[in-house]
């Protein structure tokens, strides 16, 4: 279909379900002692179908009718330029935004129907408009995350402190326990934003571009947490990156946008392309492979219109 | 509360299970040690007790010089000497009496002066005085602005108006002004809700409705001073909006007495959530907070608490938005803290202003709500000059 530019389509990519006919496949929500004889360290499956996504304030919907289902326990990347509905999708999935049309479901079960704590201990997001109190530890802005596991009146659980414990040793931040937020730097504050993610112990994490505005070593320091997740747990983790180069290295899957729609998805050697950066992002680049996953050397912006790839009927 | 318990459904596939590597180094260290997260209670806090001590030292202080003063000449000991009188302390009648409303036993003419008109004002100050500093704390909060007080989502212009039409148009209801003042504070702060909600708040859009419902009430409240025909009413109606302690007794504690209580009690559960909400709302809303609803909850525990304080003492500017800040000077922004040092702020330091309220102009007494504004103003601008991130939340 789209062989001459390379971008992967449904057919190519078999882990990586899309539209109806796989979604189908998971009918109904299973019953909660099914849920329960499942085996203990299966990753969760995490999948959203038929979205329409939009924001209150805008008529059009965002993100309009795309299907998305994530690889359990794999690290998921979406890509896409500025606008291009990444974070909309995310915010979706997570049921921050309220859908239009669609359904998300963790293990099958829809997440609307879930309480707002049961979500919250199976389903993480770490979203980008994070603020702190500057006078708040690192230890209690971690504590925080361990939110949906207590009752309102309840206190931390020695369950709860190891949980706090393994996020701390986990984001590498035990040097930093005792610090106040307000005297972090920046990077140091994603990290420890990022504890507190893990804290929540949930199935599935979605993070929200964890490494913009971090210098290159913070920016590694979140990326190797999370090939830790994926190596050392079963999280199932979805990142929105704007580093497609990052996103090739370190996502076992990848996803592009462009223009709230799931442009290509796939393996990252077969999404990330030559053609798929000019089409979608909008840039002349050379794609070198490596050992490392795709490289990527931009050289130019692309004038409007100067687009190598077909017509949007080719378009995933 | 939860939807169930903790390790319910998804504790048989906890992370804990999931991990394999990185677990066995951290989940055995450091339990049962003592100075893990959570062990030593947030209330042993060195400054926050020693700020409990404080205002609770201040406000005996402020309550026996508070009773030493007044028209009735007598001396500080033969004031003093009334208040421990054990003839009215262990006395159940006497206390049914101010409790209770019922009739006032005999006593010596020091004790009923001091202890039925002078104590019950100070004790009407301590529970307006928290009621304000735990509103203010909340709905900074809430809002999560720093310049947020009790009367941002437009209390103190809705019970101010209220006030106004009740004095000067319906005066037969002059004896339910307190609950008039309260339930016209309330029905501000759902105008302010209803303004600003469309598919969900947001703080600026709070602030912006309480603005501007704060404005249409204060000219209606102007409206009304048009309309007032004798200079009592009008000095009556600027007391209530001034914030006045000035002649409140017994039947005045007993309005407030339990919704303070419950506000306050109300206020210290919540305290958790306030300290998830400040971590904003997308992020409160994915550790599972049902953000609009916990939002909307607790601005009704801090109308309570304001409603409670403006019935008894009138709209006493300032107070709650200082209040707070003073507190998070000395224990920080944890609100475990800052509710329980407000609980023991706000009343000393409403005692101390009453007290300066009292004794500023003598033998003349002025509002306390011009003492808190005068004070609490240049304060405020003190603090503000003194760092830079003011009230940082």
């Amino acid at each position: 279909m789209t062989g001459e530019n390379g971008c992967t389509t449904d057919g190519g990519t078999g882990s990586l379900l899309s539209e109806k006919d796989d979604a189908d496949g998971a009918d109904g929500t299973p019953t909660e002692d099914e849920l329960n004889e499942a085996p203990a360290a299966a990753a969760s499956e995490f999948a959203g179908d038929d979205l329409v996504i939009g924001y209150p304030s805008t008529d059009e919907p965002v993100v309009d009718g795309e299907s998305i289902s994530v690889p359990p326990g794999e690290v998921t990347a979406l890509v896409g330029p500025n606008g291009s509905g990444k974070s909309t999708l995310l915010k979706g999935l997570a049921d921050q935004l309220s859908l239009d049309r669609g359904t998300v479901r963790v293990d099958g079960a829809d997440v609307h129907d879930l309480g707002a704590k049961r979500l919250a201990r199976k389903l993480g997001l770490l979203s980008q408009d994070s603020t702190a109190p500057n006078s708040i530890s690192v230890e209690k802005l971690v504590a925080h995350g361990r939110y949906p596991h207590r009752g309102a009146f309840e206190s931390l659980t020695d369950a709860d402190r190891d949980a706090i414990d393994r996020a701390i040793a986990m984001a590498d931040v035990d040097h930093l326990r005792d610090r106040d937020i307000g005297s972090l730097s920046g990077g140091q504050q994603q990290l420890a934003w990022i504890a507190m993610a893990l804290a929540q112990e949930t199935d599935v994490l979605l993070l929200d571009e964890p490494t913009t505005f971090l210098d290159l070593r913070h920016q590694l320091q979140v990326l190797e947490i999370v090939e830790r997740l994926r190596d050392e747990s079963e999280t199932t983790v979805v990142l929105v990156l704007h580093d497609i180069e990052q996103a090739a290295q370190y996502a076992d899957h990848v996803v592009a946008l462009e223009d709230g729609e799931i442009y290509a998805r796939g393996p990252p050697e077969s999404v990330v392309t030559e053609a798929l950066l000019a089409d979608v992002f909008g840039i002349d680049a050379a794609v070198t492979r490596t050992d490392h996953g795709p490289q990527v050397t931009p050289l130019r912006p692309l004038a409007d219109g100067d687009e190598t790839g077909g017509p949007d009927g080719q378009r995933d | 509360m939860t939807e169930d318990g903790p390790t319910g459904e998804d504790g048989r596939r906890g992370f804990g299970d999931r991990v394999r590597a990185w677990r066995g180094d951290t989940a055995e260290t450091g339990r049962g040690t003592p100075d893990r997260i959570g062990r030593v209670p947030t209330l042993l806090d060195p400054s926050l007790v020693a700020l409990a001590v404080a205002s609770t030292i201040v406000v005996m202080v402020g309550g026996l010089i508070q009773v030493s003063h007044g028209s009735y000449s007598m001396t500080i000991e033969q004031a003093w000497a009334a208040v421990f009188n054990p003839n009215v302390i262990f006395n159940p009648q006497a206390w049914d009496a101010f409790l209770l409303g019922e009739a006032v036993p005999e006593m010596s003419t020091e004790s009923l002066i001091v202890w039925n008109i002078r104590l019950p004002r100070v004790l009407v100050a301590v529970l307006a005085g928290m009621c304000l500093a735990v509103s203010g704390a909340i709905f900074q909060a809430v809002t999560r602005n720093e310049l947020a007080s009790p009367f941002v989502l437009g209390v103190s212009s809705g019970a101010g108006f209220t006030v106004l039409l009740t004095l000067v148009v319906f005066s037969s209801l002059t004896p339910f002004l307190p609950l008039l003042a309260a339930v016209g504070g309330t029905l501000a702060f759902l105008i302010v809700y209803f303004i600003a909600w469309k598919d969900g708040t947001s703080p600026i859009r709070l602030v912006l409705a309480g603005v501007i419902v704060n404005m249409v009430f204060q000219s209606l409240q102007r409206a009304m001073f048009f309309f007032a025909d004798d200079l009592g009413t009008v000095q009556s109606a600027m007391a209530w909006i001034t914030g006045s302690l000035t002649g409140v007794g017994w039947e005045e504690f007993r309005i407030a007495a339990i919704p303070t209580l419950f506000a306050v009690l109300f206020a210290l559960a919540g305290a958790r959530q306030l300290n998830v909400l400040l971590l904003g709302e997308q992020t409160a809303g994915s550790l599972g907070m049902r953000v609009e609803r916990v939002r909307f909850l607790l601005s009704a525990v801090a109308i309570l608490a304001a409603s409670a304080a403006i019935a008894v003492a009138g709209i006493i500017s300032f107070f709650g938005l200082v209040v707070p800040h003073i507190v998070r000077l000395t224990v920080g922004s944890d609100y475990r803290k800052l509710i329980v040092g407000c609980v023991f702020a706000g009343p000393a330091l409403m005692v101390a202003a009453d007290v300066g309220a009292r004794l500023a102009l003598r033998p003349a007494q002025i509002p306390v709500g011009v003492v808190t504004g005068v004070v609490g103003g240049p304060y405020f601008l003190y603090l503000m000059r003194r760092q830079e991130t003011l009230g940082e939340i």
